[in-house]
C-alpha cells in the first residue's frame, strides 16, 4: 500500500498544487507556479528576504522549533568573513515516527530546492548540501533526477547543490554531528559554542534547516509574511504542518494541516479512529518526547500549547497506541534505539542509555523492585541537561514519562512477575538492533541477571 | 610585548583575573579551585566536551555546562561543585555513570595510586554503586603492540589516544570503533600501533586502560623512586623521569619541558631502558690473555695493564668517541690522553661547530613559524622525532613545510650539515630567525666543547697508531672505527656489553648507559643539560676509572662529575656551577656569536655517473641499546627503499614491488615505497638494509629466477 | 580519474568523500574488506584505521562478510505496533535463520533496523535497500522466493 499524503485542511502551502500526482519534473512544477519565487527573491536584497522569513515566524520543522528567520540573521555576511558561507539541508529525516520529508522529496523536490536558492540568496551563499539519510535511495534519485533537471534549466545560477548520502545513524539529524559526518568524520556532536552559524561546515559560517523548513520559504514569498504568520496558531507557531500519523489508526498518513488543530481532530476525525481497541497513550512530537496520554488528547498542536503540558511539537509526529500494548515494552523498545543510536562520545548517554535498558529488561520480565523505578527515574535526571547533545535526554524523557504516567502497569509487571499482557501484547517480545551482530565486537544480549 | 589584556570573572564567589583567552579550567586553577576534567588535554587540540567531568553552573545558562569547553569571560558567574548544588550532582553523575561499566580491579591494575578515576571517584564520586547488572565485557587486555597493552573494560572512552594519534602524532592509527555503548580503541585489523610516539598514549589515558607491557604488574606508584633526568639516546634531549624501584629502572616518563618536547617522548626514549639489564652486560674489566684467550681481571690489574698500553704508545694514542658521552667524560679522557701522554688525536663522530649560535632558538619556537625548510632528507622521525612533532604543529598552525629554499626557520637532518657551518650560511642568505642543525649523536656538540676545553693545542696527525681506545658502543659498533683498529698496535675497548667488545680489543673495560651517569649534555638546541644517574652502574663509572689512570700518569683528574664540570665551565660555560644549570634548563644565549661564518666550499661527494643519491641514514629503531630491547624489534625498519613518486615513475617501478638497488659492484633488492613527500633524486634506505651500497645508485627490477 | 577522485572533486575537502567511498568500495567488495579499506585510504589519502573507524560507526557498512542480498525489516515501535515482530519471525522461519545471520547458502542476510521513515504504512521492509511497504507475514514467502528467483 502507498503512503497516504493528503491536504487534510486547508491552507495546502508545502503541498500547494499536488493532487495526488507527484511535481517531479519541471514543467509539473512550473505548471503549478513553481520556480516564481525565487525569481521574485532575487529581485530583493538579502535582508529583505531574511525578513520576510522572520515576519513570518516560520519556525523549525525538525524538532527544535527555532525561528528560522532568526537564524538565518544569525550568518555573517560574506564581506565580513574569509571563508565561504555554507548550507546544509536536514534530510536525515530519523527520529522514529517521522516521514514527511521523504514525501516532500518524493512529491514535490523542486519546492525544496526553490527553498535551498531562496535560504542561499537570503543568506548569499554559493553552496548548499542537502544530507539525505542513506536509506532514502529512491528519494536520492528522485530528488537528484529534479536538481539536474533545474541545474540544466539554469535555475540554480551560480548556487552549486550536492546531495550527499548518510549511510544509517540517527545521530546524524543532529545538525553538528551532520556536520561531523558531512566532513567524512564519524557524526559525533560537536559542543557548542562554537555555533554552527559561525564555525559550521568546514568551520565556516553555516545555516542548517529542516527539509520542510526550507521547503516552506517559497510559500512564504508567495502568500506574503504577513499572511503567513496569521497561519494557524499565532503567533508562535505559524503555517501548516505535515503531520506523520502513524500506529493504530485507521487511516495513518502524511497529512497537512494548520498548526493548532487538537490531536483528538487528527486521530479521530482525520486519521479515522482507533481500529481495535481503545486508545491509551500517544507518541507526539517524535518517541524522543514525553508521551501523552488520552486525558490530554484535545491539546492543540502547536508549541505553546503542547508545551503547558510538558510536550513537544518535535517533528510533527502523533503515533496513536491503542490499548493492546505494553507500555513498559513501548518504554524499553524506545530506550533500546536511544541506546543503539547513542554516538558513545559522551558519558551519561553512552552509559545511562544502556543502564535505562538494563533495568526496563529487569522490569519488564518481572525481575525486579520498585525501588527500581526511582532508580530509573533518578538516572534518567542525571541524564537529562548533562549530555553533549540532546540524544540523552530524548531517551530519558520518554522512559521518565512513561514511569510517572503508568506506573500501575509498571507496577502490575513486578506483581504479575512478568508482562501481564503475556503474549497478547502488540510490541511482546519486539527484537531491537541493539541485540544484533552489527559491527565487532559483537553486543551481547544485554543480560538482565544481577550480579 | 605588550602586557595581555585581562578579563575577570568570578568563580566560587572569587573575584579572578587571567589574561583574555585563558581556558575556564585554568583559570579556575589559578584561582586554587578545581575543575576535575578527563577527557580534557590541551595539548591535544580544541576541547571536545566529552567525558562530562568538568560540569559547571554557569550564570545566564540554563544547563550544566562543560567547564574545559569555556574560555574565561569578563563578567562571568561560574559555580563549582563546591558552591554548586547542581554542578556537584552533575559530577557526581558523570562518575557514577563512569563507574557502570569500569571493572573494579584496581588492586592488580596498574595505574592504582596514580589513577584520575581513582582520585576524583574519592572525591568527588558515589559511595556506592547502584549497578546491579552485568557490566560491559571485553577481551583483556589485548597488545596493541608489544609495548602497549590495552584493557577494553577500563577505558572510559575520553578520546584522548585516538586524539592524539589523529592530531599531534598525526599516524591515524589508534581509532575509535564502533558507536554507541560498543566503542572501543583499536588499530586497523589488529595490526600493531607502529611508530616513534606510540608511549605517550600510556601517559595521556587517565585509567589503566593503555598500558607500558614493560611495567605490567612490577611496581607500586608509592614504592617508586621518580628520578629527574634527560634522555641521552638523540640530540633533542628530553626532559624525563626514570621510576625507580630498588636500584631497578622500572619505567621512563615525559618531564615536559615546555621548550623542549612539551610533555612527549619517543618510543625509544622511553622503552630502551631495559638495555641496561642486557644479557652480554660487561661488569668486569676483561684482559686478552696470551695464548689463553680472554680472561676476567681486578681493576688494579686492568688498570696497570692500560698504563702499559698507554705508555708503550709513545703519544701515538688515539681515542675513538661515541658522541654520547657527559661533557665531563670527554673532558677527562682529553687531560688523560693529551696531559698524560701528549696525544691529541680524536675521533669524533663528526666535527660539530658553534657556526649556529647566532640562530639559536628554543625548539618550540617552531612551531610559531610562518615558513618552515627541513633539509637534508633524514627524517626528523629518525634523527631527532620530538622535533617532528614541533613542525607537525608548526603546520597545523598554518606553517608552510618546504624541503629546499628560504624559510624563517631551518632545520637540518642528515648528511651534508657539516656540523651546522653549511646551515650557517644558509641561514644567512635566507636571513632565518633560527636554524637547527641535527648532530648525529645526542652530545656531540657537548664533547666538541670539552675537547677544545682540554687543550689549545692543535691535534697532530701521527703517522702510526700506537693504542686506540674506544670510549663507548656506538664508537665500538662504528666500522670505521674497527677498520683504524686493524692499523692500531693496541686496542683498549670501553662498552656495555661483550657483543661489541669481544674478539678485537686487548683490554675490554665496562661501560655505562646515559641512565647510569652523572653529568652534563648539549643538545642540538645548544642547550646545556643535567644528566642524572638514576641507577648504580654495575661498574665503577668512566669517571672513577679515568680519574685513576690520569693520576697514575701524573695528571689530576677529579673522579666526580661537579669538580670536573666546574673546570669545563670555567672555560667554556661562562663558569656556571652544576647547581645553577636548572631541573629544566634555560637555553642560555649567546648573544654576542659571530652571524657570518667563513667556511670553505662543500666537497662534492663522490659520484658514480647518472643514478640517485642514496641517502642513507641511521633508524631511531637502531643501535647497541635498541638492539638488546626485545618489545622494541617490531619497530625496526622494513627492508625498503623509498623512492619519490617523479622517480618511480621514471624507472616503472610500482609501490611495494620489489627493485634492486646497485652502486659499483654492490646491489641489494628492496620492497619499494613510493613516497609523495619525498623529494626526486634520491632514494632512501635504512642503513641495516643498504649493504655496501655507497654514494649513487642505479635502480632495476630483479631478475626473477 | 578514478571513481573515488570523481566523488572527491565534489568537496571542498577530500575527507568529505569517505562516506561515499566507502558505499562504492562496499558494493565492489561485498562487505568492508581489508582491501576495500586499504584502496579508499589510499585513494583519499587516509589511513586505513581511519576509514574503518568511520565505516564502523554507520550502520549501512559491514565490517562483516554479508550476504548477497539483504532484507532488513525496520522494527521500531511504530511498525512494531502493527506486525513488525510477526514479519520478522516469518522471515526467519522462511529463511531459516536468526536475525542478525546470513543463509549457509551465503545468500541473503536478515537484519532488523531502526525507523526507516514509512510508519504510516507498517511494516517496512527494505529489500536490498529498497522499501516494501504494508508488509505482513503472510507477504514473506513470496518475497523470499522473488529474492531467491532472480539469483545467479
Ligand atoms: C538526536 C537528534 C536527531 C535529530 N534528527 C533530526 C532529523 O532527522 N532531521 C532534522 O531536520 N532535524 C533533526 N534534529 C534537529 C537538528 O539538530 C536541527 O535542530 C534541525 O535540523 C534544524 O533545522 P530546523 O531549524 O529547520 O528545524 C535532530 C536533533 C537531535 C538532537
Ligand atoms: S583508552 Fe584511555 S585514553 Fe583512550 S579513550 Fe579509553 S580512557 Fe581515553
Ligand atoms: S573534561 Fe570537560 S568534558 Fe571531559
Amino acid at each position: 500500500m502507498e503512503t497516504r499524503v493528503e491536504v487534510a485542511e486547508g491552507p495546502a502551502l508545502v503541498l500547494r498544487g499536488y493532487e495526488g500526482e507527484p511535481l517531479r519534473d519541471l514543467d509539473s512544477y512550473r505548471a503549478v507556479g513553481g520556480y516564481a519565487q525565487i525569481a521574485k527573491a532575487r529581485a530583493m536584497t538579502p535582508q529583505e528576504v531574511t525578513q520576510e522569513i522572520i515576519d513570518s515566524n516560520l519556525r523549525g520543522r525538525g524538532g527544535a522549533f527555532f525561528p528560522t528567520g532568526r537564524k538565518a540573521s544569525f550568518i555573517p555576511s560574506p564581506d565580513k568573513v574569509a571563508k565561504p558561507i555554507y548550507i546544509t539541508v536536514n534530510a536525515d529525516e530519523s527520529e522514529p515516527g517521522t516521514f514527511k520529508d521523504r514525501e516532500i522529496m518524493l512529491k514535490v523536490p523542486h519546492r525544496l530546492l526553490e527553498g535551498c536558492l531562496i535560504a542561499a540568496h537570503a543568506i548569499q551563499s554559493k553552496h548548499v548540501f542537502i544530507y539525505i539519510r542513506g536509506e532514502y535511495g529512491e528519494e536520492y534519485r528522485v530528488l537528484e533526477a529534479a536538481r539536474k533537471e533545474a541545474a540544466a534549466a539554469g535555475l540554480l545560477g551560480d548556487v552549486t547543490i550536492t546531495i550527499h548520502r548518510g549511510a544509517g545513524a540517527y545521530i546524524c539529524g543532529e545538525e553538528t554531528a551532520l556536520l561531523e559526518s558531512l566532513e567524512g568524520k564519524r557524526g559525533q556532536p560537536r559542543s557548542k559554542p562554537p555555533f554552527p552559524a559561525l564555525q559550521g561546515l568546514y568551520a565556516a559560517p553555516t545555516l542548517i534547516n529542516n527539509v520542510e523548513s526550507i521547503t516552506n520559504m517559497p510559500i512564504v514569498l508567495e502568500v506574503g509574511a504577513a499572511e503567513y504568520a496569521q497561519i494557524g496558531a499565532p503567533p508562535n507557531s505559524t503555517g501548516t504542518r505535515l503531520f506523520c500519523l502513524s500506529g493504530n489508526v485507521a487511516k495513518p498518513g502524511v497529512y497537512e494541516a494548520p498548526h493548532g488543530i487538537t490531536v483528538r481532530h487528527l486521530i479521530y476525525d482525520i486519521g479515522g479512529g482507533i481500529p481495535n481497541g481503545e486508545l491509551k497513550a500517544v507518541m507526539v512530537g517524535g518517541s524522543s518526547f514525553p508521551v501523552m496520554i488520552p486525558s490530554e488528547l484535545d491539546t492543540q498542536l502547536d508549541a505553546d500549547s503542547l508545551g503547558q503540558k510538558g510536550l513537544f511539537i518535535g517533528s510533527g509526529v502523533v503515533c496513536a497506541i491503542d490499548d493492546r500494548t505494553c507500555i513498559v515494552q513501548f518504554a524499553l523498545r524506545v530506550a533500546q534505539f536511544y541506546m543503539h543510536e547513542s554516538c558513545g562520545k559522551c558519558t551519561p548517554c553512552r552509559v545511562g542509555t544502556r543502564w535505562l535498558v538494563q533495568h526496563l529488561r529487569a522490569i519488564e520480565s518481572g525481575k525486579a523492585t520498585e525501588a527500581d523505578f526511582d532508580t530509573v527515574l533518578d538516572i534518567c535526571d542525571r541524564i537529562i541537561g548533562k549530555c553533549l547533545c540532546v540524544l540523552g535526554d530524548s531517551a530519558a524523557m520518554p522512559v521518565a514519562s512513561c514511569i510517572t504516567k503508568f506506573r500501575d502497569e509498571f507496577r502490575a509487571h513486578i506483581s504479575h512477575g512478568g508482562c501481564p499482557f503475556g503474549e497478547d501484547s502488540s510490541l511482546a517480545h519486539l527484537f531491537a538492533p541493539v541485540d544484533q551482530h552489527a559491527h565487532t565486537p559483537v553486543p551481547q544480549e544485554l543480560s538482565v541477571e544481577r550480579t | 610585548m605588550s602586557a595581555p589584556e585581562l578579563v575577570r570573572l568570578t568563580i566560587d564567589g572569587k573575584d579572578v583575573q587571567v589574561p583574555k583567552g585563558t581556558g575556564l579550567v585554568e583559570a579556575a586553577m589559578s584561582a586554587g579551585t578545581e575543575i576535575p576534567v578527563f577527557c580534557y588535554e590541551p595539548r591535544l587540540g580544541a576541547p571536545i566536551g566529552a567525558c562530562r567531568m568538568c560540569l559547571v553552573e554557569v550564570e545566564g545558562m540554563p544547563k550544566l555546562q562543560a567547564g574545559c569547553t569555556l574560555t574565561a569571560q569578563d563578567g562571568m558567574v561560574v559555580k563549582t561543585a563546591r558552591t554548586s548544588a547542581q554542578a556537584a550532582t552533575g559530577q557526581n553523575a558523570t562518575l557514577e555513570f563512569i563507574l557502570v561499566n569500569h571493572p573494579l580491579d584496581c588492586p592488580v591494575c596498574d595505574k592504582g595510586g596514580e589513577c584520575p578515576l581513582q582520585d576524583l571517584t574519592f572525591r568527588y564520586g558515589p559511595g556506592k554503586t547502584r549497578m546491579s547488572f552485568e557490566k560491559l565485557t571485553f577481551e583483556k587486555p589485548i597488545p596493541i603492540s608489544p609495548t602497549i597493552s590495552l584493557d577494553r573494560e577500563r577505558c572510559i572512552l575520553c578520546y584522548r589516544c585516538t586524539r592524539f594519534s589523529e592530531t599531534v602524532s598525526e599516524d591515524g592509527q589508534l581509532v575509535a570503533k564502533n558507536r554507541g555503548a560498543m566503542s572501543v580503541i583499536s588499530t586497523f585489523d589488529d595490526e600493531p600501533y607502529t611508530g616513534p610516539f606510540t608511549g605517550n598514549v600510556t601517559e595521556l589515558c587517565p585509567v589503566g586502560a593503555l598500558l607500558p607491557t614493560q611495567y605490567r604488574h612490577k611496581a607500586r606508584p608509592w614504592e617508586i623512586n621518580a628520578v629527574p633526568t634527560v634522555c641521552g639516546l638523540c640530540p633533542v634531549g628530553c626532559n624525563t623521569w626514570v621510576d625507580v624501584r630498588e636500584e631497578k629502572a622500572m619505567r621512563v616518563r615525559s618531564r615536559n619541558h615546555p621548550e623542549i618536547d612539551e610533555g612527549w617522548i619517543c618510543d625509544k626514549g622511553r622503552f630502551a631502558f631495559t638495555h641496561l639489564r642486557s644479557a652480554d652486560r660487561v661488569v668486569d674489566p676483561i684482559m686478552r690473555v696470551r695464548r689463553r684467550g680472554f680472561e676476567p681481571v681486578s681493576w688494579d690489574a686492568a688498570l696497570d695493564r692500560a698504563t702499559e698500553l698507554l705508555q708503550a704508545a709513545h703519544g701515538r694514542v688515539v681515542v675513538a668517541l661515541s658522541g654520547s658521552e657527559t661533557v665531563e667524560q670527554a673532558y677527562a679522557l682529553a687531560r688523560l690522553v693529551r696531559g698524560g701522554t701528549g696525544s691529541h688525536q680524536a675521533m669524533l663522530p663528526e666535527e660539530v661547530t658553534g657556526a649556529l649560535d647566532a640562530y639559536r632558538a628554543p625548539l618550540s619556537s617552531i612551531a610559531d613559524a610562518k615558513k618552515i625548510a627541513v633539509l637534508g632528507d633524514v627524517p626528523l622521525t629518525e634523527s631527532a622525532p620530538i622535533v617532528d612533532l614541533w613542525v607537525k604543529k608548526a603546520r597545523r598552525n598554518g606553517a608552510e613545510i618546504v624541503t629546499e629554499g628560504d624559510a624563517d626557520v631551518l632545520i637540518w637532518s642528515g648528511p651534508g650539515g657539516r656540523g651546522g657551518l653549511r646551515v650557517a650560511q644558509l641561514a644567512e642568505q635566507a636571513g632565518a630567525t633560527a636554524a637547527f642543525y641535527v648532530p648525529a649523536t645526542s652530545n656531540a656538540r657537548g664533547i666538541a666543547d670539552a675537547w677544545a676545553a682540554a687543550s689549545d693545542e692543535e691535534a697532530t696527525e701521527a703517522e702510526s697508531i700506537g693504542l686506540l681506545l674506544v670510549s663507548g658502543d656506538e664508537a665500538a659498533n662504528d666500522p670505521n672505527v674497527r677498520a683504524l683498529a686493524e692499523r692500531a698496535d693496541a686496542v683498549i675497548v670501553v662498552s656495555m656489553f661483550h657483543g661489541l667488545a669481544a674478539g678485537w680489543a686487548d683490554l675490554v673495560l665496562p661501560g655505562t648507559s646515559y641512565l647510569e651517569r652523572d653529568g652534563t649534555i648539549v643538545n642540538m638546541e645548544g642547550r646545556l643539560q643535567r644528566l642524572r644517574r638514576t641507577v648504580q652502574p654495575p661498574c665503577p663509572d668512566e669517571l672513577e676509572w679515568i680519574s685513576q689512570l690520569a693520576a697514575r700518569a701524573g695528571v689530576d683528574v677529579a673522579p666526580y662529575a661537579t669538580a670536573v664540570f666546574a673546570e669545563v665551565s670555567a672555560k667554556v660555560y661562562g663558569g656556571i656551577s652544576f647547581g645553577e644549570i636548572g631541573e629544566r634548563a634555560p637555553l642560555r644565549g649567546y648573544a654576542d656569536a659571530p652571524t657570518h661564518v667563513e667556511a670553505p666550499a662543500a666537497p662534492e661527494p663522490p659520484s658514480n655517473g647518472g643514478g640517485l643519491k642514496l641517502v642513507c641514514y641511521k633508524p631511531l629503531f637502531s643501535g647497541p641499546a635498541v638492539e638488546r630491547v626485545q618489545e622494541l624489534q617490531f619497530q625496526r625498519p622494513q627492508a625498503e627503499a623509498e623512492l619519490s613518486a617523479d622517480d618511480a615513475k621514471r624507472h616503472g617501478i610500482a609501490n611495494g614491488a620489489d627493485v634492486t638497488l646497485t652502486s659499483g659492484d654492490h646491489s641489494v633488492t628492496l620492497r619499494a615505497r613510493v613516497n609523495k613527500k619525498l623529494r626526486p633524486g634520491i632514494v632512501r634506505v635504512a642503513r641495516e638494509h643498504a649493504g655496501g651500497l655507497q654514494g649513487d645508485v642505479e635502480l632495476s627490477t630483479p631478475v626473477t629466477a | 580519474m578514478s571513481v573515488y577522485d570523481e566523488i572527491a572533486a565534489q568537496y571542498p575537502s577530500t575527507k568529505s568523500a569517505v562516506l561515499p567511498a566507502l558505499r562504492v568500495a562496499q558494493e565492489k567488495y561485498g562487505h568492508l574488506t581489508r582491501e576495500a579499506f586499504e584502496e579508499v585510504a589510499d585513494a583519499l589519502d587516509l589511513t586505513p584505521a581511519y576509514c574503518m573507524s568511520v565505516a564502523s560507526f554507520y550502520d549501512m557498512f559491514h565490517l562483516e562478510p554479508v550476504g548477497e542480498h539483504t532484507i532488513e525489516v525496520c522494527t521500531n515501535v511504530c511498525c512494531g505496533l502493527v506486525n513488525a515482530q510477526p514479519v520478522l519471525e516469518a522471515f526467519e522461519r522462511e529463511l531459516g535463520v536468526t536475525v542478525g545471520h546470513t543463509t549457509d547458502d551465503g545468500a541473503i542476510t536478515l537484519r532488523a533496523v531502526e525507523c526507516l521513515g514509512g510508519c504510516s504504512t507498517p511494516t517496512i521492509v527494505a529489500v536490498d535497500h529498497v522499501y516494501k511497504q504494508s508488509v505482513t507475514p503472510a507477504d514473506v514467502p513470496a518475497i523470499v522466493e522473488e529474492l531467491r528467483g532472480n539469483q545467479g
